[in-house]
């Protein structure tokens, strides 16, 4: 367990506002490194709010214990399965935790690819469970 | 891309324990819809466990974990969200429970509505932002 409490430093830090107003100057140049694809990133999207996802790959890591709201002992990794559009909000990712199956929501960031983010979107009308095409009769 | 082949590798529904539908609102092996209001029967085709309204798609925040398990205390309703697929193809609808926030992914059954499925589906289409421009200018 000292591993797991060791690599996982700059980014847990137990129930928050994620407006910008809440980065202190230490954590505004606090990285993390993305679970998947190993990329560094700064805990900072350039919109000032507080990232919690890879924008290259969407992978995140279960760290916020959703049901109570404090820190998380999992973990695992959390690949995105699909994209949400609330009704006049912004697209939210939803992420499951391959460790425990826990699901949570976060809203999209502004640099987060956007071809990844169309393709997770689109993921479902590869194959669909019903032809198509009779919708084109309606 | 070809559309992958789903009589390849699909991997067996997992087995899951099938409780017994009592309590409250059952009668006559049916409930009624939290949405919409239609009886529906719980024997579903392609499904042990029918979760949402066929018509509607809405559910009904009483189970925790395991499928028919009943435990949740919440009972608020839960509104379709997002559609999302597993690696196989196979739909899945991410509902969120209005009353605590909850998320859940539940499979689809052989008799839902069509139509709803595929307006879930294309939500993130419809939705004139980023993404979407982002793949007209390739």
């Amino acid at each position: 367990m000292s591993t797991h409490e060791h690599d996982r430093s700059p980014h847990d830090r137990g129930p928050r506002d994620r407006g910008p107003r809440d980065l202190s100057p230490h954590s505004r140049a606090a990285t993390f490194t993305c679970v998947r694809c190993g990329l560094t990133l700064n805990e900072a999207a350039p919109d000032g709010a507080r990232r919690d996802h890879c924008p290259s790959c969407l992978h995140s890591r279960h760290l916020t214990d959703h049901v109570d709201g404090g820190p998380s002992d999992c973990g695992g990794r959390m690949v995105p399965i699909s994209v949400a559009v609330p009704r006049g909000g912004d697209w939210r990712v939803i992420h499951r935790c391959v460790r425990c199956d826990e699901l949570t929501s976060t809203p999209i960031r502004g640099d987060d690819n956007q071809l990844v983010l169309m393709r997770l979107a689109v993921r479902p009308l590869a194959q669909p469970p019903f032809p198509l095409e009779a919708f084109g009769d309606l | 891309m070809p559309r992958r082949s789903v009589r390849g590798g699909r991997r067996p529904q997992r087995a899951k324990p099938v409780r017994e539908h009592r309590g409250e609102g059952v009668r006559g092996g049916a409930f009624r819809c939290v949405g919409c209001r239609l009886d529906v029967p719980f024997d579903a085709p392609g499904t042990a466990h029918r979760n949402h309204c066929p018509h509607c798609l809405a559910s009904l925040h009483v189970d925790l974990r395991v499928p028919g398990d009943r435990a949740a205390d919440c009972r608020g309703r839960m509104a379709p969200l997002s559609m999302s697929a597993r690696p196989d193809g196979e739909w899945l609808v991410i509902h969120h429970c209005l009353a605590c926030g909850d998320l859940s992914a539940n499979r689809i059954a052989g008799d839902d509505n069509a139509l709803a499925l595929l307006r879930l589906a294309v939500r993130p289409l419809s939705d004139p932002t980023v993404p979407v421009r982002a793949l007209m200018s390739l």
